[in-house]
């Protein structure tokens, strides 16, 4: 690490919200209620694709237990909502379009009378074809989701370099391959949950929830209301875990909220319980991926062809912007003259699918990142040695035509890290070259004769020496950090210092669980010469802060950060100058701020207490609070050939991922995964690690086991008997090591590690297992019927049909 | 509405209150008695963050009738500190770095008090199974695990 | 949600048999309740009529381990947690004892029961067949009196018991196995942690040298019920425990399982897989 310049930065600091979360204080959203709180329960239609003919209230109108029904004809303003394609209903009035739509809200003081009544609600409706292949959705004959549009197509990004028929013709081998990656549910383990609380007077209405997004939130329920953003206060309450999925869920289930707490003048809470926060919030996008590679017998990529369709479901939600990081990292870190890259965003009926850590990423590294280890079996040479052939150098140019410069290309040096440290090569060659006979059930299938494929031949058996197989592989990344060319990337921190010499501390964006208020809280210390413990971290509020974005995109350490140092060091800049005065030093007297004392650099006996300056400053009249403000660099993007430099900088990492494969089961376990990333300067290591730890297990999640299925667009697993994420037990060893980048932007050059942890599992796994077994699997997860069938089983009866 | 009554101690404070005889333990903590410290995540017992201590044993509280605690004796993660002074488990929770965002924080603590109560040096293997039931999604459970190590070490 | 329920507390196994006698097919005896309050949350079927629960868990008559007739007697509400620390257990019935350690997770160990394992009877209840290799006994009682049967014929087809409404599973008694055998219990699961069995095996051999002398076989989750295989066990028994054997007597599991199961969404995959695992547990035991 590269650290003596630091007092705390780089070292392993505390959490600041650890106390509260550690002893059961903490407040969770479903934690809080309000005097006089009423409950809000959806009704939904099970079917997946309908017109709405008439939604009948006759039976339970009267109840005493319903205080007020809400639906479409409730909703004052925006009767349908979206990021970027409105195109969401708060409650439905046209159609349904998915099994998660939601017609009307019950709204009443008992819920469990609520969850009663709505069975009784009786909604006619005409079912429609319904549409869940998205390789279909663009066929002439399929039915449109939402006719009005026109067309199933949410989005189309191409990109256009280079001439690909001629890297084709220059090429001496071409490899094409389909991968397929599926529905992935975020599994915060907090349901969602939210109250809107109507203010008195006019000041509007309040709202506090589960809530990753708060400006975002804001928009939508000041959209819905038709009212002004600043009547619409939201306020985050400890979120329990996101993972980019409390977003769009929680702007509609806020709305709902809002329309009930304002028709009924008391506050209305809205809680989900697992089945339903699975059956109605969004998912990891399904990509169906074609892949076509030509290259050089010296292993040099000379064109790649990409088609890719990403499953949008239902709605449009963050689709365009998913599948943009896609076709801008859909090569990978290689640079490649060639590429021709279509990335199509659709409707279907399945659930809609928005933003999850990795956005648009984990997908095509899976796909990317298995071609290239077949082009290194093709070849006769290693994964690591075709990767050092054509990953990025510094001014290496894009797939979107960016040269990498102005910050330390590290691909290479990711890559050589992770491959010392495991002996990566020797012990892939050793792999390779063990016998791998394996129980094939799609080759027994294939050659089936009396009695059946299932019965197996004397042949068939292993032995048991025969049954484990170890694997080792590797994937490598690169990844534009922030929102790139999606959006306005700009983030306020406010920052205030108080006579004693403590300080409150509130950024614009929003503490998912990652740790990023004590992230913010060791910059200002750092600046400042305090311990982070002195910085008291805010609520966060819309009302208090400028709208500095979401919190998405691995942006919060890299912008928010920055945003932090501008503020500490403006007040820095400020009491530098009220001890000039004091102690009569010249202009150029330079001050060393550390262990909450300040002293003039060239006198490091002459101290005054960083609280006693405080105070100081404060008797001069000297304003001691302010806003910082970072804004990223310009960038620009030509969406007809997909050009231009996306991102204004990069992050790079590889993780090697060593397996134990049993070819009689299916069964694959995770040994060992080594995470090598280049996150910038880690601000704080204890955040830093367990960023790797979450997202590395999370990876292997999406390797293995995790997978949302959809039969007609119902949705299979509902909760976590049949979602399986990862246990305690189900993962070996982890190892995170960072390699710190020399980088512009940020604090100090510290820039985004969240994704890029989870972004390479899955990806280092599939090879790992191809190592194992000799086999190349397409389709993730590699779950036990993949391994031994090559396809998925699904169960036929639906779960409590028993 | 069918109610019954119930006596039973909860963080060694005793309590009898009448409730339905549908209500579920972690129903009567969280809206009788004002302990949201233990979460609800999923209701069917496969989460594991309602997880309290009964009797000394790791139970989730979602799977448990009110009506089946009473005269048992319950710790939730509330009653851990004692005297304002956190118990060791919550200390190195913090130093290791064991939070996230912290919703299945309280059931991994019951679950790890429970395991030291019974076995007071439990190897590696023997935590993971520990918190095998607890899912947490935030961690990796690496520095759970350490934490709990680093616990039972001193 | 729960539905509204009215519950019940016997002080003894008699007022819990009266109350069952009393409330009939409505009423329902709860112990651990890790199958009916998951079964309530969901609405299923199974549990949709109860209108009263019976908790049983802390009868005494039915929480103590015993040992007697050679045997143990392990009552009714004990909880795989007692079965896993037992000494007894681990020491002369281990592959139920490690069975019991895969059930779940430790929360639900603590609270569920083995009578609740095979009353519910899933066709993956973990408890089945280590219980069925070692020719497991049930008593059940009611108010009409009191039944042994061998827990083969009390179990009937899958969520199905010859349990009437009115009884309830006191006991279970484990015979005293004679000298000479080992075995293994065999789980896969999807994942390692907290899995669902995909496949169970449980197998008791008795080996003369190279001969195996008497063999025990069972399996759960892969048949509709937790079952014995007789015919393959005579088959087996004076054989010697060659490789090419084993293969065969692994082939015959496949096709009685096909037999008896028919073809389902998943035989694709388990009816391969188990011949494969039964194999290579046939080849770690038979040496």
């Amino acid at each position: 690490m590269k650290k003596s310049k630091f007092n705390i930065v780089g070292k392993p600091v505390i959490r600041q919200d650890g106390l509260e979360k550690v002893t059961g204080q903490a407040k969770f959203a479903d934690d809080i209620n309000y005097p006089n709180q009423l409950y809000g329960v959806m009704v939904r239609v099970p079917v997946a694709h309908a017109k709405i003919r008439s939604i009948d209230y006759s039976a339970i109108e009267n109840h005493p237990a319903l205080t007020t029904i809400c639906d479409a004809n409730d909703i004052p303003g925006a009767k349908k909502v979206g990021p970027i394609k409105q195109d969401q209903p708060i409650f439905c009035y046209q159609k349904i379009v998915t099994p998660g739509d939601v017609v009307a809200m019950l709204v009443g003081e008992s819920e469990e009378e609520l969850l009663r009544l709505r069975e009784l609600v009786n909604v006619e409706y005409e079912p429609l074809p319904v549409l869940t292949d998205p390789r279909k959705a663009l066929e002439p004959d399929a039915p449109l989701i939402h006719p009005e549009l026109g067309s199933n197509l949410v989005i189309h990004h191409p990109l256009r370099k280079g001439d690909v028929e001629k890297g084709f013709a220059e090429s001496d081998y071409i490899l094409e391959q389909t991968y397929t990656t599926p529905f992935i549910e975020h599994a915060y383990i907090e349901p969602e949950a939210v109250i809107a609380i109507p203010r008195e007077g006019n000041k509007g209405v309040h709202i506090v929830g589960s809530i990753q997004n708060p400006y975002t939130t804001r928009k939508v329920v000041a959209a819905v209301l038709g009212w002004p953003l600043a009547k619409v206060r939201i306020q985050q309450a400890e979120l329990g875990g996101s993972f980019g999925g409390k977003d769009d869920i929680m702007n509609i289930l806020s709305a709902r909220a809002a329309v009930a707490a304002l028709k009924t003048g008391r506050p209305v809470k809205i809680r989900y319980r697992r089945e339903e926060s699975i059956q109605e919030s969004y998912k990891r996008h399904a990509y169906y991926m074609h892949y076509k590679v030509g290259f050089t017998r010296e292993g040099k990529i000379k064109a790649m062809k990409i088609d890719i369709i990403a499953d949008g479901g239902a709605y449009s939600s963050m689709t365009p912007f998913v599948t943009w990081r896609t076709v801008v990292q859909a090569t990978g870190p290689y640079e490649i003259e060639n590429v021709w890259t279509d990335v199509r965003g659709v409707y279907t009926n399945n659930p809609y699918a928005g933003a999850m850590r990795g956005f648009g990423s984990p997908q095509p590294i899976f796909a990317q990142e298995s071609i290239m280890d077949e082009i290194a079996v093709q070849l006769g040479m290693t994964p690591d040695e075709i990767r050092r052939i054509n990953g990025f150098r510094s001014g290496s140019i894009t797939a979107t035509g960016q040269k990498l410069e102005k910050h330390d290309v590290n691909v290479l040096t990711v890559l050589e890290t992770a491959v010392r440290e495991t002996d990566f090569a020797r012990r892939w060659r050793e792999n390779q070259q063990q016998t791998k006979k394996r129980l094939d059930l799609a080759a027994l299938e294939e050659a089936a004769a009396n009695p059946g494929p299932f019965i197996l031949h004397k042949e068939d058996f292993l032995e048991p020496e025969e049954v484990l197989r170890k694997g080792i592989g590797l994937a490598v990344s690169f990844r534009g950090t922030s929102l790139g060319a999606e959006g306005v990337d700009a983030v306020a921190a406010y920052l205030s210092l108080q006579q004693d010499g403590s300080a409150y501390l509130l950024s614009g964006l929003a503490e998912n669980g990652q740790g990023m208020r004590t992230t913010y809280s060791i910059i200002a210390a750092e600046v400042l010469g305090l311990r982070p413990e002195d910085i008291y971290y805010l609520d966060l509020d819309t009302g208090y802060v400028g709208d500095s974005g979401p919190t998405v995109a691995s942006r919060a350490t890299l912008m928010g950060g920055g945003a932090t140092k501008v503020a500490a060091e403006t007040l820095r800049q400020r009491l530098e100058k009220v001890l000039r005065r004091h102690w009569n030093l010249p202009e150029t007297t330079n001050f060393v701020f550390a262990d909450r004392t300040v002293y003039p650099e060239n006198q490091p006996d002459r101290k005054i207490a960083f609280a006693e300056l405080c105070n100081l400053a404060y008797w001069e009249g000297v304003n001691l609070a302010t806003i910082g403000w970072y804004s990223g660099p310009k960038v620009h993007w030509d969406e007809s050939v997909g050009q231009g430099p996306a991102y204004f900088t990069y992050v790079y990492g590889c993780q090697v991922a060593e397996v134990t494969v049993n070819l009689s089961t299916g069964e694959v376990y995770v040994e060992r995964v080594v995470a090598v990333h280049d996150p910038g300067t880690v601000i704080n290591l204890l955040g830093a690690q367990g960023q790797v730890y979450g997202g590395v297990t999370q990876g292997a999640g999406y390797g293995l086991w995790e997978e949302i299925s959809v039969d007609q667009g119902f949705i299979r697993e509902l909760n976590f008997d049949q979602y399986l994420i990862p246990t305690s037990k189900d993962i070996g060893e982890i190892v995170p090591i960072f390699v710190e980048g020399e980088e512009r932007y940020g604090a100090w050059g510290a820039k985004s590690l969240g994704e890029p942890t989870l972004e390479l599992t899955a990806a280092a796994i599939a090879n790992a297992v191809r190592n194992a077994t000799g086999r190349r699997f397409h389709h993730l997860p590699l779950n036990l019927e993949e391994i031994l069938l090559g396809r998925k089983l699904y169960p036929t009866s639906k779960r409590g049909s028993v | 509405m069918k109610e019954i009554s119930i006596h039973f101690t909860v963080n060694g404070k005793k309590v009898s209150l009448n409730v339905p005889s549908r209500k579920r333990l972690l129903d009567v903590l969280r809206e009788d008695l004002g302990l949201t410290g233990t979460k609800e995540g999923c209701d069917v017992g496969e989460c594991g963050a309602c997880t309290v201590v009964m009797n000394g044993r790791a139970v989730h509280s979602c799977l448990v009738l009110a009506a089946q605690a009473d005269g048992a004796e319950i710790l939730t993660v509330e009653g851990l500190a004692q005297n304002g002074e956190l118990y060791p488990l919550q200390k190195n929770f913090l130093e290791y770095g064991a939070v996230q965002c912290g919703f299945c924080i309280p059931g991994m603590l019951m679950s790890s008090y429970a395991l030291i109560q019974e076995n007071p040096h439990p190897g590696e293997e023997e935590i993971k199974e520990a918190i095998a039931g607890n899912l947490c999604r935030c961690t990796g459970y690496k520095q759970i695990i350490q934490a709990v190590e680093a616990t039972v070490k001193r | 949600m729960i539905p509204e329920i009215e519950y019940l507390r016997p002080g003894n196994l008699q007022e819990a048999l009266q109350m069952l006698s009393e409330y009939g097919e409505t009423a329902r005896p709860i112990a651990g309740g890790t199958d009916i309050l998951p079964g309530f949350h969901i609405n299923s079927r199974r549990f949709r009529d109860i209108k009263t629960l019976v908790d049983i868990s802390n009868l005494p008559e039915i929480t103590a381990i015993r040992e007697a007739n050679g045997g143990v007697y392990i009552g009714g509400a004990v909880t795989f947690t007692d079965i896993v620390k037992h000494p007894l257990i681990r020491e002369k019935y281990p592959m139920l004892a490690d069975a019991a350690a895969q059930i779940g997770s430790v929360q639900i160990r603590n609270r569920a029961t083995l009578a609740g394992n095979f009353v519910n009877n899933a066709p993956c209840a973990d408890s089945v067949p280590p219980l069925l290799v070692y020719d497991a006994r049930v008593t059940v009682r009611s108010l009409r009196g009191e039944r042994h049967q061998p827990l083969g014929e009390f179990l009937l087809k899958p969520y199905r018991t010859q349990l009437q409404p009115d009884e309830m599973v006191t006991e279970v008694f484990l015979p005293p196995l004679p000298a000479g055998f080992r075995g293994e219990f065999y789980k896969l699961g999807r994942r390692r942690g907290v899995a669902i069995s995909r496949i169970t095996l449980a197998v008791l051999v008795k080996m003369d040298q190279r001969v195996i002398e008497d063999i025990r076989i069972a399996s759960g989750a892969v048949t509709p019920i937790g079952a014995r295989f007789p015919e393959l066990e005579a088959q087996a028994r004076g054989k010697t425990a060659e490789a090419d054997f084993l293969k065969e007597l692994a082939i015959q599991l496949g096709e009685q399982i096909l037999q008896r199961t028919g073809l389902r969404w998943s035989s694709a995959y388990k009816l391969p897989v188990v011949q494969q695992v039964f194999y290579q547990l046939l080849r770690r035991i038979c040496q």
